[in-house]
């Protein structure tokens, strides 16, 4: 297996859109997730939160 | 005959005629089973193997909600449970999705007719690991492909595989699935197999309704799917594939 192919975390970020009542989650690298509007929301603020702690880590490494 | 689309159209192995006549004679019965009908439990102790003659079946297995996920989709000719010829239960269950008309072979019989012609064992080998290269194809549509890549890549597949046995004419064919049977083959709800075909709709690349697929645009969906049938070991690969 080529090294230079190993996973990576993905740099695109995914589409997220309303769908008959729920909200689908499309992508990056086979994502595909159908959410309720509450837990699509969760996930949202969650994620926000996961990214400020990684900057965080970034800028403080250690 | 029963067994005429067995192996049929498969790159680098034929049955002979009398290899043929030999599997068709071990053939103790014809059944037809209605629709959405578990045929095989897990676990069950097997001395017969079935063949798929007409329809559709899938093996499948449910979580602990008991939401499935099927793992395999078979088509007319196939052998559906030939791996419990040697490992005599299955680790997973076997249904009907449409309605089906099956052909019941003992394995006492299957094991009388390797014995006597040691060249058919190859063959039926031949046919359980052509289930295990779509298997590994089907990891990699449901760990790499996205929603759209998914749903083209399990309608290339079925395309490719009903073409071998005349079932397709590499265009169009009958498919008695729903779109929550799509969900549960490619891993997505059944609103979100609902919004993908929409988008091969109107991207003009393949339609699928009242239980037809009509394939519009074959070298686009295929590149779309990154579909490659390689793995099915056709006699004529239709469309070519896109590497």
């Amino acid at each position: 297996m080529n090294e230079a192919f190993n996973e990576e975390p993905l740099t695109e970020p995914g589409t997220a859109s309303a769908e008959q009542g729920v909200v689908i989650l499309d992508g990056p690298d086979g994502v595909a997730i159908t959410l309720t509007p509450d837990a699509a929301a969760a996930t949202g603020h969650s994620l926000i939160k996961a990214a400020e702690i990684a900057r965080r880590q970034i800028s403080q490494p250690g | 005959m029963f067994t005429e689309r067995f192996l049929r159209n498969r790159r680098g192995v034929r049955l002979t005629s009398e290899e043929r006549a030999a599997l068709e004679a071990a053939i103790v019965e014809i059944r037809t089973v209605g629709p959405r009908t578990t045929v095989i439990r897990q676990g069950d102790e097997l001395t017969i193997s079935t063949l798929l003659v007409e329809g559709i079946m899938c093996r499948y297995i449910d979580d602990r909600r008991g939401l499935r996920q099927l793992v395999a989709v078979h088509v007319p000719g196939d052998f559906v449970d030939l791996h419990a010829f040697p490992l005599k239960v299955l680790d997973h269950d076997v249904a009907t999705l449409t309605s089906a008309t099956v052909a019941i072979v003992p394995h006492i019989s299957i094991e009388a007719m390797i014995e006597q012609r040691p060249q058919i064992a190859r063959k039926l080998w031949f046919s359980t690991l052509l289930d295990a290269a779509i298997h590994r194809v089907w990891l990699f549509r449901l760990g790499r492909l996205d929603a759209v890549g998914k749903v083209s890549h399990f309608l290339c597949e079925t395309n490719a595989r009903l073409s071998a046995i005349g079932l397709s004419d590499e265009r169009r064919f009958a498919l008695g699935l729903t779109q929550h049977d799509l969900g549960e083959i490619c891993g997505l709800t059944s609103i979100h197999v609902n919004r993908v075909l929409r988008q091969l709709r109107e991207q003009e690349l393949c339609v699928f309704r009242s239980s037809m697929v009509e394939i519009l645009d074959l070298p686009g969906l295929q590149r779309r799917a990154q579909f490659d049938p390689h793995y099915l070991y056709l006699e004529q690969e239709p469309g070519g594939g896109t590497p």
